[in-house]
């Protein structure tokens, strides 16, 4: 499957040449994303939105002015989570009686792949991949099964998710989240567990046609376990199948939590010559966030450095394979091998 | 309640309930239609409505019909609210 055109919006500077080279700082914690004016959304639609669909029709709406996608495939673990919980919170605060259809509307994690298809007028293939820290992955497999079937068939596939306070605070409790203060800056310097908190969309244009591709998505791998062994069996299978070993770079999905470093450093361990580096201080955690490594992969291969705190060990900017490692919560676990051609 | 300082409640009842984000309750004039021209509302805006008025006033609108004779603009809303409110 080949990539073809990509947008992304998310805790940093998109828009610009260079943007990503000063990095926009967390507050109490949480990398909120940049949003831009949504010039293309009606005003209408756009009061309605919450945050997730505004983010995700924003990112994709400018990929479609002049394409129309045979699929929308959306990756969310969340959807509108801020809008279901105002919806539940309705149904108590006034007794199961009359409640508003807005936050209902918007609600459901198929209500961004929904409204773009109701807003490019698509009747195409439209759904949404629901499988928490993989769905992301889960969105891609299904692109590239399509593609591999109908390779003329253009194919829109996201990532997508939100911060809510209601999912915030129950990761928060459960100690997927920093408890003091913590500097996006030294995320990876902080040696405690938990993350901080991120969100963003991420949306490509997919098709099985390699020419003016700017990347090729040679395999895609994911499991789910807790044991690093598992991990390490399954990155040397993988690259044992699907490569020779020569990954100039890999971007691993580390996130400044000292419980899921042994993950990535078994991946490491397992590329000694490869540069390494990370994304998640200027993204955050959050399930989808394997995205943004993808996205950022992209613009590498369209020639445009990546920023210097982006590395963790080595500079690669060749065209060569890039290996993408990412896991959610040390349970959900995934590897992306791209390529330029 | 002073019929004017109802007029701007409700105004901003219906800012804060339709996240009219970019309307102030100076913008939206008591005689201007609320949907088509005017504020430029639409169908899942009427259901808003009628759930703003049984939430802040008590009022139970059961019958389309009545639904659209009330909500044209800001004086027959108001109107309404003062000869039918519970609360």
């Amino acid at each position: 499957m080949y990539i073809h055109y990509h947008n992304c919006i998310f805790p940093q500077q998109t828009a610009l040449p260079g943007g990503l080279d000063t990095l926009l700082p967390a507050d109490g914690n949480q990398l909120k994303a940049i949003e831009p004016s949504y010039d293309g959304v009606p005003p209408g639609l756009l009061r309605r939105m919450g945050k997730a669909v505004r983010m995700g029709t924003g990112t994709a709406l400018p990929l479609l002015k002049d394409l129309r996608p045979d699929g929308i495939i959306i990756g969310t673990a969340n959807g509108g989570m801020e809008d279901c919980i105002r919806f539940l919170n309705q149904i108590i605060d006034y007794d199961e009686g009359m409640l508003t259809p807005g936050n209902f509307v918007q609600s459901t994690p198929n209500a961004i792949a929904g409204q773009l298809g109701l807003m490019t007028r698509n009747q195409c293939y439209n759904i949404t991949h629901v499988h928490r820290g993989l769905s992301f992955e889960q969105a891609l497999l299904d692109a590239a099964m399509l593609s591999m079937e109908h390779p003329h068939r253009n194919y829109l596939v996201g990532a997508v998710d939100e911060i809510a306070d209601y999912n915030y605070n129950i990761d928060l409790l459960g100690g997927w989240y920093k408890k003091h203060p913590q500097q996006n800056k030294d995320l990876y310097e902080a040696n405690s567990p938990g993350s901080i908190a991120g969100e963003g969309a991420v949306m490509l244009v997919v098709n099985g046609q390699p020419e003016e591709a700017v990347a090729r998505l040679r395999a895609i791998r994911s499991w789910h376990g807790t044991n690093p062994d598992d991990a390490r069996t399954n990155i040397e299978a993988f690259l044992q199948q699907y490569t020779d070993g020569n990954i100039p770079l890999l971007i691993t999905g580390e996130n400044g939590d000292n419980r899921l470093l042994p993950y990535y450093e078994t991946c490491e361990k397992l590329l000694p010559g490869s540069a390494v580096g990370r994304f998640k201080h200027m993204s955050g955690e959050y399930p989808t966030a394997a995205g943004i490594a993808l996205w950022l992969t992209c613009r590498l291969f369209e020639g445009e450095a990546l920023p210097h705190h982006f590395y963790k060990k080595g500079k690669e900017n060749t065209a060569g394979p890039v290996l993408i490692y990412n896991t959610y919560k040390g349970e959900q676990h995934s590897l992306i091998l791209l390529s330029k051609k | 309640m002073e019929k004017e300082q109802l007029k701007q409640q409700l105004k901003e009842q219906i800012i804060k309930f339709l996240n009219l984000t970019n309307v102030k309750p100076e913008d939206i004039k008591d005689d201007e239609p609320l949907f088509g021209e005017g504020l430029g509302l639409d169908s899942i805006d009427s259901i808003e409505l009628i759930v703003l008025l049984s939430r802040e006033y008590g009022i139970n609108i059961q019958d389309p019909k009545e639904g659209r004779k009330i909500l044209v603009n800001i004086d027959t809303m108001v109107d309404y609210i003062e000869q039918h409110r519970t609360k």
